[in-house]
């Protein structure tokens, strides 16, 4: 036999060695991996049998909140107006042009608080005349960045001008909304200032009673007042105090 | 050809081809070998995540509890619809 061919015998088992080696640790591995697969598989399943149900209720609570949310945007339309938007951008700065497309609407969105201080909005949209609407959306701003109060004051017509205040509000002018109670025994003081009960007397006339028809009898004349000090001109009190006669 | 130069050359070429077939087979192992270790990772991720999603079920209750402040909110907005007056 000839060396060539020993060689060639040779380096064909080396192959088939090399082959059967590594093939059969390949085919371990993918046992392994099988194994693994079943293990996981399970797992997989049960994560998609839970997660099976979620869309349907996340729709479910998607169209509540949507009706919800469309339910409370047509009644934003319909008190606040034209200023709908304006209200909702002063709020959530960007979301008033998001806003006017899901009502429908189209136009400039004039973010409102940069226009009026918040309570004017407020009270505006509380129904006091709405001073919102005393100007157009894009006029100049109606509120004056330096005197800012003033200007919100005049929107609204106030009796005395715009600087008037109303009066404090009487509370407890009728007796059943009186803060206080009703004393027993009006007129009468049953303790003295030191705290001791004092003794019941003979009860005080409420007015001194004048009885018109009688006329005074003459008596001699009271004696004369002195003259009342001549206006304008300051008069010494010295001499004339009690101590001092 | 001489028969002698046809054998010696079959003995480079199977020279030659023995390294090139063990780095391959070497690579095929080692890729198969890195499989098991994931697959055990995600075998332990999934477990977890099959029980985390056990709270799902509460989306119902939440489903419910959402029902019932959407309608709640909207006997709100009805009130206000009275309450106010219209622009």
């Amino acid at each position: 036999m000839k060396i060539q061919v020993a060689i060639i015998i040779l380096e064909v088992v080396l192959i088939i060695l090399a082959l059967a080696v590594y093939l059969v640790a390949t085919i371990v591995q993918l046992f392994k991996i099988n194994a693994g697969l079943n293990v996981v598989l399970p797992a997989v399943g049960e994560i998609v049998a839970k997660t099976a149900p979620v869309n349907g209720v996340l729709d479910a609570i998607n169209k509540n909140l949507v009706t919800a949310r469309d339910a409370l945007e047509g009644l934003h339309v319909k008190k606040a107006g034209a200023d709908a938007a304006g209200l909702v951008e002063s709020l959530f700065p960007g979301e008033g042009a998001n806003f006017l497309r899901r009502v429908g609407r189209s136009g400039k969105v004039v973010n409102v608080g940069t226009v009026y201080t918040r309570g004017v909005g407020i009270l505006a949209s509380l129904g006091r005349g709405a001073p919102i609407g005393a100007a157009h959306t894009k006029g100049p701003a109606v509120r004056d960045p330096k005197y800012s109060t003033t200007a919100a004051s005049m929107l609204y017509p106030r009796p005395g001008g715009a600087r008037a205040r109303p009066k404090s509000p009487v509370v407890g002018r009728e007796s059943a909304h009186s803060p206080y109670e009703a004393a027993l025994t009006p007129g009468e003081r049953p303790r003295d200032p030191t705290g001791h009960p004092v003794a019941p007397g003979p009860t005080p006339s409420t007015a001194p009673h004048i009885d018109v028809q009688k006329q005074p009898e003459p008596g001699p004349p009271a004696p004369a007042e002195p003259p009342p000090p001549a206006p304008g001109r300051i008069t010494s009190a010295k001499g004339t105090r009690p101590w001092e006669r | 050809m001489d028969p002698d130069i046809a054998l010696w050359l079959m003995v480079i070429i199977l020279a030659v081809v023995i390294p090139i077939l063990v780095a391959l087979l070497k690579g095929v192992l080692k890729a198969a070998s890195s499989i098991p270790p994931r697959i055990d990772a995600i075998a332990g991720v999934a477990a977890a995540a099959s029980k985390d999603l056990d709270a799902v079920v509460v989306l119902l209750t939440t489903q419910n509890y959402i029902s019932q402040i959407t309608g709640s909110v909207l006997n709100y907005g009805g009130s206000l619809n009275v309450a106010l007056p219209d622009y």
